[in-house]
């Protein structure tokens, strides 16, 4: 809670000059696609029963895909329950209204509520697995269900049951037309605009460091197995609210929710592109569509439907949106060939946005300006620096980290670490060294809160925290960083970097569902945007923000992981390894990043390889070799020691 | 009770048949080639319409498993593989593979005709009498094929310099790669021998159930359940798999009604899903690993 309270101080000083212009812009561009929406609902309600029929199919099978895709596409997790959670919908409406005269629109929180709360426990049940195996458990949720539906009499067997009515406008609102075209698209803009809003809010980077980097979410502050379940809850209350509007339509029968639908949607947001807004309604607007309106000797539209799929993911892999943006950016590509590309600033060449590998030339001219930037590192101020804790007197400051007696063993029987007790004052900078093998890493991981000790006690500030996880650690003001650099590729640096200011952002997922229409997030998200483009000044890596980390070189990931890290004004930093593949300038500009942090009062625990570097820029060094600590105290004290020069230094 | 146990061999010696066919595709490239269940299809078309021809059923045979391992390595080739190379942990082959069996099955169906047409009879006449339960000549055949050829894939897969290199593939691609295996000629054999798998099914189940485009989705879903009792770490777990899929289905059947086998398996799945998330067979395996755990460890403390 106090790190909320902390965070709403820098929010609050950076917002003046928090970016304005584009969100503005975007809205504009938002509430006139609303009205454009609406006017075509107008139009649709007024249209042949042909037409709409073919909408009304396409648009609850685009809720489902849009909902399908916000744990597919944006965690990753390749659900095949979807389809049973839809029927859950459409058989709880006709039921209830059936045979228990509930009202229809009494009906509709309930199946949203009850559904989620079905997807809550689907996903907590089947989350213990990912991968293929999600996708298997999820799967046979679906077979079961459409197993019962199919078997029991009350559910009407392999025939289903007959649907409830839709009622008609009152005679006041007749001129809108018919009401179950505008329910059905209501229905659809409010997943839609869901959708757009988890986009839009700082949570979908977070989301998708959860899919693609775990541990780095988790140190983060992220508890992913929380945000994951919660999103399959609030993907399956979606599908509950299709369902809802499909039993309308007719006859609901299990024929409609089985295996081959549940991968049907899937297919939709695959084929439309997977992780965008557009792509699921896109695709499941074709497939539903496609059969109907293809008219030809029914095999053969098969045969060309099945060829269409291989066509398209063959030759788009990212679907129908991939094919659409290769087309907007060609197009982009000409309008530009005539003015700007002519200037050849290198900055442009940084800031282009997706998936364009940098020309040779371009990575050349974008390596020189960020050795520059190295040789003559901006002095940025970084919010820790406003941080109340005042740098300690060198060598004698409190104790900031402290864990004592750590036993841990990844195998009963070879412990890894043995009664290791580690200190680091408040303010310093502690090196820990020792061989390969010798548990460094381990031990970092102890402290970060992705292990657990078997033994021991490891606390913060005083604070107790071993049997903490990760993100709650990250919550008390621990961050740390990789040794081997993960961070989402398909995102910017400074969108990474927004990553670790999650636990500053006040209850964030709880809100980024409607991010865009809540007060003060414009604010909030300008902020974040300053700071995290602050601090990525201040790791010198300011000119990287908005190029894709999949086109940065090594060094700058690491220096990524480094403004993430710190983006939040932690307490203490751990930094495992992050001088491995820099250059020369740039060990010395991280070395002076180093002395920054100090100053600003951070404690950082330095895990290196490279003697020269700990020994003249640690204030203490603990050197561990097999599990034991040698020894522990001031640099040059280390440095003399004979165990050390014999065990470490091979002197 | 011997009856249910030996009908049900027979049947889940089909599903386990093809869950090997996925699990081999799997096992190679982590792809799920949804056409599975089309190539046994395609089997059993082709040696039916090869019989029709008037040619001996051996032939037809021949040439059903044939024409599915060749669908196998053409669905390979077509729809996995340029997926891959965009990305090899993308998703889209689940569309480009749900492609090929939908061309599959329909293509058949315009070329033999959308209605079960007739599969040569083979052993299917003669009756086995084995205790009080009675066997078709043919069922028995089945489970004896069914098993040996998981046998011997497993004797490959793991004793010869094929299988091995099949396993280091399946590992890590990119490494096999770096020490000189041809990648894709590996996964090429992989998706003839899934095509295989699944084309020996086909001509065992075909004298029961006729020849019909519609085959390939009611035993592409059995063997894929197979797959998930089984699971993916081993091809020959999805064998074991099927066998149980198999009994169980015929002994929900005989017990509970004649619709059980419709969700009982599920059931079962979602049971063993929840124990071990990996699979029954999986070596990470929960509650097996505890097993392992418990016998290993008084062998532990003793030496």
């Amino acid at each position: 809670m106090s790190a909320g309270a902390l965070g709403d101080q820098p929010l609050a000083r950076a917002a003046p000059s928090g970016v304005r212009g584009r969100p503005r812009w975007r809205s504009v561009v938002t509430v006139s696609a609303i009205a454009l929406y609406v006017l075509g609902t107008y139009g649709l309600a007024h249209g042949t029963l042909y037409i709409q029929g073919l909408v009304l199919v396409a648009a609850v099978f685009a809720v489902l895909a849009v909902s399908l895709d916000l744990v597919a596409g944006v965690l990753g997790l390749y659900s095949l329950g979807h389809a049973g959670l839809f029927a859950l919908g459409a058989y709880a409406t006709t039921l209830l209204y059936t045979n228990h005269g509930w009202n229809l629109f009494v009906l509709l929180p309930v199946c949203v509520v009850g559904v989620g709360l079905v997807g809550l426990i689907l996903g907590a049940l089947s989350l213990r697995v990912s991968g293929l195996y999600f996708a298997i458990t999820t799967f046979v949720f679906t077979l079961l269900l459409t197993a019962f539906a199919s078997d029991l009499s009350w559910t009407g067997g392999f025939g289903g049951l007959v649907g409830p009515i839709f009622p008609h406008f009152s005679s006041g609102l007749n001129w809108l037309g018919a009401s179950l075209i505008w329910c059905c698209m209501a229905v659809l803009l409010v997943a839609i605009l869901i959708s757009l809003a988890l986009r839009r809010s700082p949570l979908y980077p977070v989301l998708l460091a959860i899919r693609d980097a775990e541990p780095f979410a988790a140190a983060a502050g992220a508890r992913t197995a929380r945000v994951k379940i919660c999103m399959f809850g609030l993907s399956a209350a979606m599908a509950g609210a299709a369902g809802w509007v499909f039993s309308f339509q007719g006859i609901v029968s299990p024929g409609q929710f089985n295996g081959p639908v549940a991968v049907n949607i899937l297919v939709m947001v695959i084929l439309g592109g997977i992780n965008t807004t557009l792509g699921p309604v896109i695709g499941a607007a074709f497939i539903s569509i496609f059969p109907v309106e293809v008219a030809i000797n029914p095999f053969w539209q098969e045969v060309l439907f099945g060829g269409l799929f291989i066509a398209v993911i063959v030759a788009y892999p990212a679907g129908f949106v991939g094919f659409l943006t290769m087309l907007g950016r060609r197009a982009r590509d000409r309008l530009r060939a005539g003015s700007t590309v002519a200037q050849g600033r290198p900055a442009a060449a940084v800031s282009e946005p997706a998936g364009r590998r940098l020309a040779p030339t371009e990575i050349a001219s974008v390596e020189a300006a960020a050795r520059e930037g190295a040789a003559h590192p901006e002095a940025v101020p970084l919010a820790i620096e406003q941080s109340p804790r005042s740098p300690a007197p060198a060598g004698g400051g409190a104790l900031a980290v402290e864990c004592r007696g750590i036993n841990f063993a990844y195998t009963r029987g070879t412990p890894v670490l043995i009664d290791v007790d580690f200190v680091v004052r408040q303010g310093t900078i502690h090196g820990l060294i020792g061989p390969n093998g010798s548990g460094k890493s381990t031990l970092v991981d102890l402290i970060a809160g992705r292990l657990r000790p078997m033994s021991g006690t490891i606390s913060l500030d005083g604070k107790r925290l071993e049997r903490d996880g990760a993100p709650a650690r990250a919550r008390h003001g621990f961050m740390r960083t990789f040794q081997a650099a993960v961070l989402v590729r398909e995102l910017s640096a400074s969108e990474n970097v927004s990553v670790g200011y999650y636990t500053r952002i006040p209850r964030l997922a709880m809100r980024a569902a409607a991010w865009p229409i809540l007060p003060g997030t414009r604010r909030e998200a300008g902020a974040l945007r300053e700071h995290s483009a602050t601090a990525l000044r201040f790791v010198a890596a300011g000119q990287w923000a908005d190029a894709r980390v999949a086109n940065v070189p090594h060094g700058v990931e690491q220096l990524t992981q480094l403004a993430a890290a710190c983006v939040a004004g932690p307490k203490a930093v751990i930094l495992d390894e992050p001088l491995a593949g820099l250059s020369p300038t740039e060990v010395e500009h991280m070395a002076s990043i180093l002395s920054e942090l100090k100053s600003a009062g951070v404690s950082v625990i330095l895990i290196e390889h490279q003697p020269r570097f700990v020994f003249a820029l640690c204030d203490e060094v603990t050197v561990l070799d097999a599990g034991e600590v040698v020894v522990s105290g001031p640099a040059a004290e280390v440095r003399t020691n004979d165990r050390v020069r014999e065990v470490y230094l091979g002197q | 009770m011997l009856q249910v146990l030996l009908s049900g061999l027979a049947i889940g010696a089909i599903y386990g048949l093809v869950g090997m066919g996925f699990a081999i595709g799997f096992y190679v490239t982590r792809v799920i080639n949804f056409a599975e269940g089309q190539l046994l299809m395609v089997a059993v078309m082709v040696a039916a319409a090869i019989a029709r021809a008037g040619v001996s059923p051996v032939i037809g045979i021949v040439g059903g498993i044939a024409a599915a391992s060749l669908a196998g390595v053409v669905t390979y080739l077509v729809a996995i593989r340029p997926v891959l190379i965009f990305n090899r942990f993308s998703f889209a082959w689940l569309v480009s593979t749900l492609g090929v069996g939908l061309i599959l099955e329909n293509l058949a169906a315009i070329i033999w005709g959308s209605t079960s047409t007739s599969f040569p009879t083979l052993l299917n006449g003669t009756s086995v009498h084995i205790g009080n339960a009675t066997l078709s000549l043919q069922e028995l055949v089945t489970i004896g094929v069914a098993i040996a050829m998981a046998i011997v894939f497993e004797l490959i897969r793991k004793r010869t310099l094929l299988g091995k290199v099949g396993m280091a593939v399946a590992l890590d691609p990119e490494m096999a790669s770096a020490v000189g295996v041809n990648t894709t000629a590996v996964a090429v054999a992989a998706f003839a021998l899934a095509g295989l798998f699944a084309g020996v099914a086909g001509v065992l189940i075909g004298p029961i159930t006729y020849s019909n485009p519609y085959l390939g989705e009611t035993y592409g879903i059995a063997g894929f359940v197979a797959l998930m009792i089984g699971g993916t770490e081993r091809p020959v777990a999805a064998m074991v798999g099927g066998l149980i899929l198999g009994i169980l289905g015929q002994a929900a059947n005989t017990v509970i009604n004649t619709q059980a086998s419709d969700w009982f398996p599920f059931v079962v799945v979602v049971v063993i899903l929840l124990l071990l998330p990996e699979g029954l067979f999986s070596i990470r395996g929960t509650a097996l690993r505890g097993l392992l755990r418990g016998v290993r460890r008084p062998s532990e403390s003793a030496s």
